[in-house]
């Protein structure tokens, strides 16, 4: 299925925002203000809730006239894309958000044409569906392990990193005591919140052609 | 909106497709995801996270009623969304220098696509078919591709290790520990913040 890539779903979700002239700001401004407060660090939605390995929400404000002698068309409505890159199977995923950020879903989504609330789960479900596109072709660069998989071995690594750097010359026992005490205060640590590695960065940088 | 997290850089593009061209457009895709070899290429360049090409058939939109006005379109679109490590840039001069053939295989059946080589009218082209992210999320914002592959690769030998590790004598641990360290040493880079590109 186009939509999964090993163990990893392509998601890929497109709503149609509501288009009322009346509403001040329009409701594709109000998601954009919302989205540009919300953290994209441990604090971020996605962080609190399972399973997301990267996301991106987008409004499309219409589709790209590329020039004469092609058509020039339009949409008639604008769209809010989510994208996810995300572990498990579908339903898992959408109900953990549900569960997880119900308040944010529905600050997001009361924008957007028949959006039932997150309250509702088949409604939900059923509403995210039904503004699913299939995805034609999904690649990930690493497509058998989950969000913890992951965070767990980014902080094996680095302690890996520091245990051999201080262990060199050590002596064997010594060596083979120390490597066993160590694996074992590994085991034994939370793996890092998702969102949450580094420290932060004060200046958010981005934008076009950087 | 931020194009960008950490290391990692969201790009959106869309594009317009005669209809009769976007079943060549799937055969191509169809083709691709069965035919891993066919697929080295993009895994080689090791920067790209995930990437997906979504066609959107012109009646295809999600149409909700509800007063929401049904599209009424003549082209299907196709709509590219990845996620890459480093800059613009470096991202589409990669692309056009080593999967020209299999960019120019994706998007020739696109409108008044120019060809991935030279990269110069490349790059116009890709600046006009993309739009900006509003919000951009990531589990692990200072790892690249490339570490995250490494990180695995270390869990991996280390879980390897760890298992034999309180069987062993101190002298047979002591040459597992030395092939350990020949597996991981060039999977041990240091992640972190990324470097400000101008």
């Amino acid at each position: 299925m186009p939509n999964k890539n090993g163990s990893v779903y392509g998601l890929t979700i497109l709503s149609p925002i509501i288009d009322d002239e009346k509403a001040t700001p329009s409701h594709d401004l109000q998601i954009r203000n919302y989205l540009a407060h919300l953290s994209t660090r441990e604090e971020s939605p996605f962080a609190q809730a399972p399973g997301t390995h990267l996301a991106r929400l987008v409004v499309m404000d219409d589709v790209i006239y590329v020039g004469a002698p092609a058509c020039e068309e339009h949409l008639k409505s604008k769209y809010l894309i989510f994208e996810s890159n995300c572990d498990g199977d579908l339903d898992s995923y959408l109900s953990g958000l549900a569960t997880s950020i119900p308040d944010h879903l529905d600050a997001v989504w009361n924008h957007c044409v028949g959006y039932p609330g997150a309250a509702n789960r088949q409604a939900f479900l059923d509403y995210m569906k039904a503004c699913q596109l299939d995805t034609t072709f999904f690649f990930a660069a690493v497509n058998d392990k989950s969000v913890t998989e992951t965070l767990r071995a980014l902080q094996t690594q680095s302690a890996v990193a520091d245990f051999i750097a201080s262990h060199q010359g050590v002596d064997s026992a010594t060596l083979q005591r120390e490597f066993l005490e160590f694996v074992a205060h590994l085991k034994a640590l939370p793996p890092p919140r998702p969102g949450s590695m580094g420290p932060h960065r004060d200046i958010k940088t981005g934008g076009r052609n950087e | 909106m931020s194009n960008i997290n950490g290391k990692v850089y969201a790009m959106n593009a869309v594009t317009p497709m005669k209809t009769w061209k976007t079943w060549i457009l799937r055969t191509i895709f169809f083709v691709l995801g069965h035919i891993k070899p066919l697929q080295r290429d993009l895994i080689d360049l090791s920067f790209i996270e995930f990437a997906r090409w979504v066609i959107v058939p012109r009646n295809g939109f999600p149409f909700m009623k509800n007063g929401q006005r049904q599209e009424d379109l003549k082209y299907d679109y196709l709509l590219f969304f990845s996620n890459f490590n480093g800059t613009w840039n470096q991202y589409i001069d990669a692309f056009s220098a080593v999967l020209s053939k299999g960019l120019n295989l994706i998007w020739r059946w696109s409108e008044k696509f120019p060809g991935s080589v030279p990269v110069t009218i490349f790059k116009e082209y890709i600046a006009r078919v993309q739009f900006d992210t509003d919000y951009y999320y990531t589990a692990y914002p200072h790892a690249t591709a490339n570490d995250v592959k490494s990180a695995h690769i270390v869990q991996s030998s280390l879980d390897s290790l760890s298992l034999v590790a309180e069987r062993c004598t101190p002298e047979q641990f002591a040459d597992a520990y030395l092939r350990f360290v020949m597996q991981v040493q060039t999977h041990l880079g240091e992640t972190g913040e990324a470097p400000i590109a101008g």
